[in-house]
């Protein structure tokens, strides 16, 4: 006995540090997974708050920017509306049209903190629990895909950004149809690869990159980024595909967040699939 | 009760401009700006190990907390307090350190300052890239992580003694 708390003295203080670093690591390890303790995040009260009033500040410097987006995109948007078209069919005009069912909606929000330098980059919107944002819905922008939440509180929510290391959305490379899993290396914030490309196959330099719509986070046809070289892995026959993104995550400022109204059936109708190795992540 | 207000004061802006300023910082080339270890280092000599360990993992706590990196920052800043008694002794002057200086550039010169702080900042520097990074695939870029963030590091922190600590101890 006596020996034993001879020994605890002696290393009292290695002890006290071994026992911090092991909480410490451990949760990060957790944190990195499963996003379990909701209050210690920058989606708590405290922290959504700080950032809040961080971003109203700055926000200011970006309101030429982002305005001219919104119009741009405005403008888009207005081409499309009935009354700017011409009608050809006189009497086929139909007014309850039941062959077409809203499967998407999309709530606007604003990203409050983002960073794009470290390993996993998270950003944290304005935006949660009361405007019905839940864990693994899509974010994108009106330039690109952005990523999916993370973790969510009653007033703001983190997105697990495309600049992280195990994203792994499925894409599809346009116009020959082929798709593949989007993943970020964790150095250059304007760049991607898709890894698992057949190396048999010839894809056309600054062809374009969409989500696939899968597994029903993003709608099919959301722009991801432009293909920018093809680099050959070693010791197997297949393409590293580098894409450069659309999105600058740098400058990122207005965002939709993607409510699927039919993800439960998808869910429950592919419940029933043997389980298989090759399933997508998310 | 004269030190312990200005270490509370000192500790709230540390994390404040971690977070607000030098997270949101970002060079490029896979630099980091990383201000907290400053604070571990201007704690007084005669400060208890124990004391100094907590109060790096509560730092590391809030800024990871603010910034999404939970356990990084409190891991790698408790890793600086153990280390630091130990470097500490490794560079002591011929007899021993003056309780009333305090470890700044200031009072203990030039020289002192780059050997302690640079080596225990390389410490520190190496453990966070290796947790962040967590594969030794990437063993080029973690090098120059760590090489580039540790000169801009350490001048940010000549820089900051300079702004903060000027006029202190004329002993």
């Amino acid at each position: 006995m006596q020996n034993l708390i001879a020994f605890l003295r002696r290393f009292r203080v290695f002890l006290f540090f071994a026992i911090l670093q092991v909480i410490c690591l451990l949760s990060y390890v957790q944190y990195l997974s499963f996003p379990k303790s909701q209050f210690f995040t920058s989606a708590s009260s405290i922290g959504g708050e700080f950032y809040s009033m961080k971003y109203a500040v700055a926000q200011h410097f970006e309101l030429e920017n982002s305005n001219l987006k919104l119009q741009k995109e405005n403008i888009y948007l207005r081409k499309r509306l009935i009354k700017n078209l011409y009608q050809v069919d006189r009497n086929l005009f139909k007014i309850k049209d039941t062959s077409f069912e809203q499967q998407y909606n999309y709530i606007p929000a604003s990203v409050i903190n983002s960073t794009t330098g470290k390993m996993n980059n998270y950003f944290t919107i304005n935006i949660g629990d009361m405007q019905g944002v839940k864990r693994g819905m899509g974010v994108f922008s009106s330039d690109g895909v952005v990523g999916i939440i993370h973790n969510t509180s009653k007033h703001y929510s983190v997105v697990k950004s495309v600049l992280t290391q195990d994203i792994n959305i499925d894409v599809l490379i346009q116009p020959i149809g082929l798709y593949g899993f989007l993943k970020w290396d964790g150095k250059d914030p304007t760049r991607g690869t898709i890894s698992g490309i057949s190396n048999d196959l010839r894809i056309k330099k600054w062809s374009k990159v969409y989500t696939r719509g899968g597994s029903g986070i993003f709608p099919k046809g959301i722009l991801v980024g432009r293909v920018e070289k093809l680099a050959p892995v070693e010791g197997k026959p297949l393409w590293d595909v580098v894409i450069k993104f659309s999105q600058d995550f740098r400058s990122i400022d207005r965002v939709y967040v993607i409510k699927n109204l039919l993800i439960e059936e998808q869910k429950t109708l592919e419940l029933d699939v043997p389980e298989d190795e090759d399933k997508p992540l998310i | 009760m004269k030190i312990i207000g200005q270490q509370i004061f000192r500790f709230v802006l540390f994390v404040l401009l971690q977070v607000f300023i030098f997270n949101q910082i970002e060079i490029g080339l896979g630099i980091t700006l990383l201000l907290c270890p400053l604070y571990i280092m201007l704690m007084p000599f005669d400060t208890n190990i124990f004391v100094l360990m907590g109060l790096g993992f509560l730092m590391g706590l809030n800024v990871d907390v603010m910034s999404d990196t939970y356990g990084l920052h409190a891991s790698s800043l408790l890793l600086f307090a153990y280390f630091r008694p130990i470097i500490f002794n490794f560079f002591s002057p011929r007899d021993g350190y003056d309780v009333l200086k305090s470890p700044t550039i200031f009072d203990m010169g030039q020289t002192w300052f780059l050997y302690t702080f640079g080596s225990l900042l390389l410490i520190y520097l190496t453990w966070f890239f290796i947790i962040e990074i967590f594969s030794f695939n990437k063993i080029v870029y973690l090098l120059q992580k760590i090489f580039l963030s540790l000169i801009f590091t350490y001048l940010l922190s000549l820089l900051l003694q300079v702004f903060l600590l000027r006029k202190t101890q004329k002993t």
